[in-house]
């Protein structure tokens, strides 16, 4: 009986359609596995793991909330689970949407069969009907997953924090039911409606104009999935305010969820279980409306890829303003920096995965700088100066930008292409150290002194009558940015994105540990002083020789450098256990 | 003059090329064939100095190259067997970049990138993404870029692949007139008879050894009939003819 279901699945496995879903679902996880072979590619048990962690550790972070002791020691003796779980179902519905969305960004150039899909399967026997039934049912399965994946550990962990209190399995069961319907089904929306919008887009446009603002859609989707993540500090609060106040919130899906959530639970108000009515026919029109712009798509493009040209002629180019050629003459001295910072700006703006993994720490950065900023509105200095929410807001931006940057730096793009760099440039003469750091700096720097300084200068104008707080502000945001870059530059001698993936050592561990101690002393610890000096600027000269110890101990550190650890390298070379010298060659 | 001097390459107890010596004059057009796996490719990148010979060495102008790869590469123009390029950059970011690398000034660089864009059918193209190019211009784009700063030597390996007829019939004349110029060009390939055309000597390699180099005139008088017959002849002692008829009899079978 069991080898007979074995033949059977092993048949059915080998059967075409199957085998061309296999081909899709594939190839939607990996991309396109040629441009991509040796850069950030994730396999699947990772990326699902990646993926489902962030409900996890938001679940285990509110076993505090809901702990009987702490509530008790709070004064609360009768507590309703369902009513104080309300901000936080709603985050997960958040969470649950930007996951998902991130993802369906993400993966939308693989979601389409491509040029190289054509050119493989057409000469076979098999119809292009047949190709799109099987990258839709890729495209169904992918969802599927993707939105029990998101989610599976709030669906567990969630209901547990939350029902610790009570001693009814029902009230788990029902809870979790109710949790996990709301929170697939957000998901499942989520990346319908990705879909929509973008293959929306790709159906009207002409191909060219598409190809040109497709990365700009992509990262407009992506700040709304941000701007969404930030509603979920408000918007709970102000749908338990008054009526008037709800008549923008309607428009949010996450809401239409979160009241169809309340529904089932029979906990909706009115106005709440109107909402709810949204949240399933939105979710069908969506699922129609996507499969429509799909299937149009689909006959657009694939079908007449062989009428295309991949070669469009493009007019004009973006050339170098002033400014550019300005940098290029004051600050990248030598050709190689000129070259290379050219190079790695233009990978930072076109490639994909660097892309993405920048815009998510620099996002993380938005987030965390506007609840700092939310802070410094609710909290006063004690010092009578700014306060040191206020402070940080530049530190969390500029950490994030230098740490994004650095990280970034180490993931390879391309690496068959790198035998140019080989080819070219003079492994002994150590400039990538200098251009990395010039790099880097100039995505910072600019900001700190027009951005920073005159408005922190207005606002110390306006609430204490002392403009040179800006200034001071500005220098120390400065200063530290440019220890920042040097100590995290210290030992790097490959060129951006052309040397292979570091290898996971035993010290990465304590690398995250010292990124996130970093983060502290660089936002956290450094504002608070700041605040504290700020109401008698001579104060700020303490830093002069702080700054200057740290630099000299880089300094230090850098001369000591043995000339092998600066020779240039394109590859990562495994530590070995065990050398051979090799006397007798 | 370029010369390679017993020129040894190993892979643990492998060697891909052994004792492989030959020189290489101003105006001399040197053609290097064998078969697949016989060491051209890692001659070639020992001569271009991405490999490190396990013995023997590169000398240009008496010099070990190894001694100052950078200055080597300044006289350097070198076409790889596969155009891998970075697809996100335009064909002329991409040609821009490898001036800029060179140390070329930049208002001469972006006049020659301009007339040899022109040159090779390219300036229409040369905004697009290389992502969008067929393997054809990529080739002319690596072209390009390995003749712009003007180099003394060329090495060239397959440059011809995926380039259309009279990309080619142009690539063959500009291989003949680099000679003329006095550059020294090491030219690998399978096409017998482009080597035969292009080349004045020809350098034959087999399982990593050097088993003949002479003018192409010698080979032919030596040997007889054509190059073809003549590497045939040196290299392959397979019956071609046979193995087809076999092909086909596999094909056929039910």
């Amino acid at each position: 009986m069991i080898t007979d279901l074995t033949k059977s699945w092993a048949r059915y496995r080998q059967r075409p359609f199957t085998r061309l879903v296999r081909l899709f679902l594939a190839r939607i996880f990996h991309g396109d596995g040629e441009a991509e072979a040796e850069g950030l590619d994730v396999s699947l048990g990772l990326a699902l793991t990646l993926l489902a962690l962030p409900g996890g550790f938001v679940s285990i972070l509110l076993f505090n909330k809901y702990g009987s002791l702490l509530q008790w020691m709070q004064g609360a003796v009768k507590v309703d689970p369902i009513a104080i779980a309300l901000p936080d179902e709603y985050f997960f519905i958040v969470l649950s949407i930007v996951v998902t969305g991130a993802v369906a960004v993400w993966r939308w150039e693989s979601i389409f069969p491509d040029r190289r899909d054509y050119f493989n399967l057409v000469a076979l026997p098999i119809s292009t009907l047949t190709v799109f039934f099987a990258n839709m049912v890729a495209l169904l399965c992918l969802v599927g997953l993707l939105a029990l994946d998101v989610n599976a550990a709030s669906c567990i962990l969630f209901p547990m924090v939350v029902g610790a209190t009570q001693t009814r399995f029902g009230f788990f069961a029902e809870f979790a039911g109710v949790h996990a319907l709301v929170v697939v089904l957000a998901s499942v929306f989520t990346f319908f409606a990705v879909l929509f919008v973008l293959g929306l887009w790709m159906t009207i446009l002409p191909q060219s104009v598409f190809k040109r603002i497709s990365p700009y859609l992509r990262a407009f989707v992506q700040v709304c999935l941000a701007v969404l993540l930030f509603t979920s500090f408000a918007v709970p609060s102000i749908l338990q305010r008054s009526r008037s106040s709800r008549d923008w919130i309607r428009f949010l899906p996450s809401i239409w969820f979160l009241c169809l959530c309340q529904s089932l639970r029979d906990r909706a108000d009115p106005t709440m279980a109107a909402l709810s009515h949204i949240a399933l026919p939105g979710l069908g029109s969506v699922l129609v409306l996507a499969i429509c712009v799909y299937a149009v798509g689909y006959r657009r493009y694939f079908v007449r890829i062989a009428e295309m040209t991949d070669a469009v002629p493009v007019k004009g180019r973006s050339r170098l303003g002033q400014l550019g050629k300005l940098v290029d003459r004051s600050i990248l001295r030598t050709p190689f920096q000129r070259g290379c910072a050219h190079f790695v700006w233009k990978t930072l703006f076109r490639s994909e995965p660097h892309r993405l993994l920048l815009a998510g720490i620099g996002g993380l950065g938005v987030v965390l700088a506007s609840q700092a900023l939310l802070a410094a509105f609710e909290s006063a200095s004690p010092y009578g100066t700014i306060s040191a929410d206020a402070l940080s807001i530049p530190f969390i931006l500029a950490f994030c930008i230098i740490v994004g940057l650095r990280i970034v730096f180490e993931i390879p793009i391309e690496l068959r292409s790198n035998w140019i760099f080989q080819l070219m440039v003079d492994a002994g003469k150590h400039e990538c150290e200098p251009m990395a750091r010039k790099v880097i700096l100039l995505c910072v720097l600019p900001w700190v002194f027009l951005i920073v300084i005159p408005v922190y200068s207005y606002v110390g104008s306006r609430a204490l009558g002392n403009w040179t707080i800006g200034i001071l502000h500005g220098l120390m945001v400065a200063t530290w940015s440019v220890l920042l870059t040097s100590a995290l530059l210290l030992r790097f001698r490959k060129l951006p994105f052309t040397c292979s993936l570091p290898l996971f050592r035993q010290h990465s561990i304590v690398t995250v540990l010292g990124c996130l101690m970093g983060f502290f002393l660089f936002a956290g610890v450094t504002p608070q002083f700041e605040s504290w000096a700020l109401s008698d600027p001579v104060r700020m000269a303490v830093i002069v020789p702080v700054a200057a110890l740290v630099w000299y101990v880089l300094y230090r550190i850098r001369s000591n450098t043995l000339e092998i650890d600066k020779t240039l390298v394109f590859e990562e070379a495994p530590t070995r256990a065990v050398q051979v010298l090799q006397l007798g060659d | 003059m370029l010369e390679g001097l017993h020129l040894t390459k190993r892979y643990a107890s492998l060697a891909a090329v052994q004792d492989v010596t030959f020189s290489l004059r101003p105006g001399q057009v040197l053609g290097c064939l064998g078969p697949n796996g016989s060491g051209k490719s890692t001659t070639v990148k020992m001569l271009t100095g991405l490999l490190e010979p396990t013995r023997g060495g590169v000398l240009f102008d008496g010099h070990n190259i190894r001694g100052d790869l950078a200055s080597y590469r300044k006289h350097l123009g070198y076409v790889p067997e596969e155009p891998n390029l970075y697809p996100y950059l335009t064909g002329w970011e991409y040609l821009e970049l490898i001036g800029t690398l060179r140390g070329m000034a930049k208002h001469s660089l972006e006049k020659k990138i301009d007339s040899l864009l022109e040159l090779f059918s390219l300036h229409v193209h040369r905004h697009a993404t290389i992502a969008s190019y067929s393997k054809g211009m990529r080739q002319r784009i690596l072209l390009i870029a390995a003749l712009m700063d003007n180099p003394q030597i060329f090495i060239f390996d397959e440059p011809l692949s995926g380039l259309d007829v009279t990309s080619a019939l142009i690539f063959k004349n500009l291989v003949q007139g680099l000679g003329q110029e006095g550059k020294l060009v090491f030219y690998c390939s399978h096409v017998l008879e482009v080597v035969e055309k292009v080349c004045s000597d020809v350098l034959i390699l087999r399982q990593g050894k050097v088993i003949a180099q002479d003018s192409v005139e010698n080979i032919r008088k030596i040997l007889g009939k054509s190059l073809e017959h003549s590497f045939l002849h040196l290299v392959d002692d397979v019956d071609t003819m046979r193995v087809a008829r076999d092909i086909v009899a596999v094909m056929s079978a039910a």
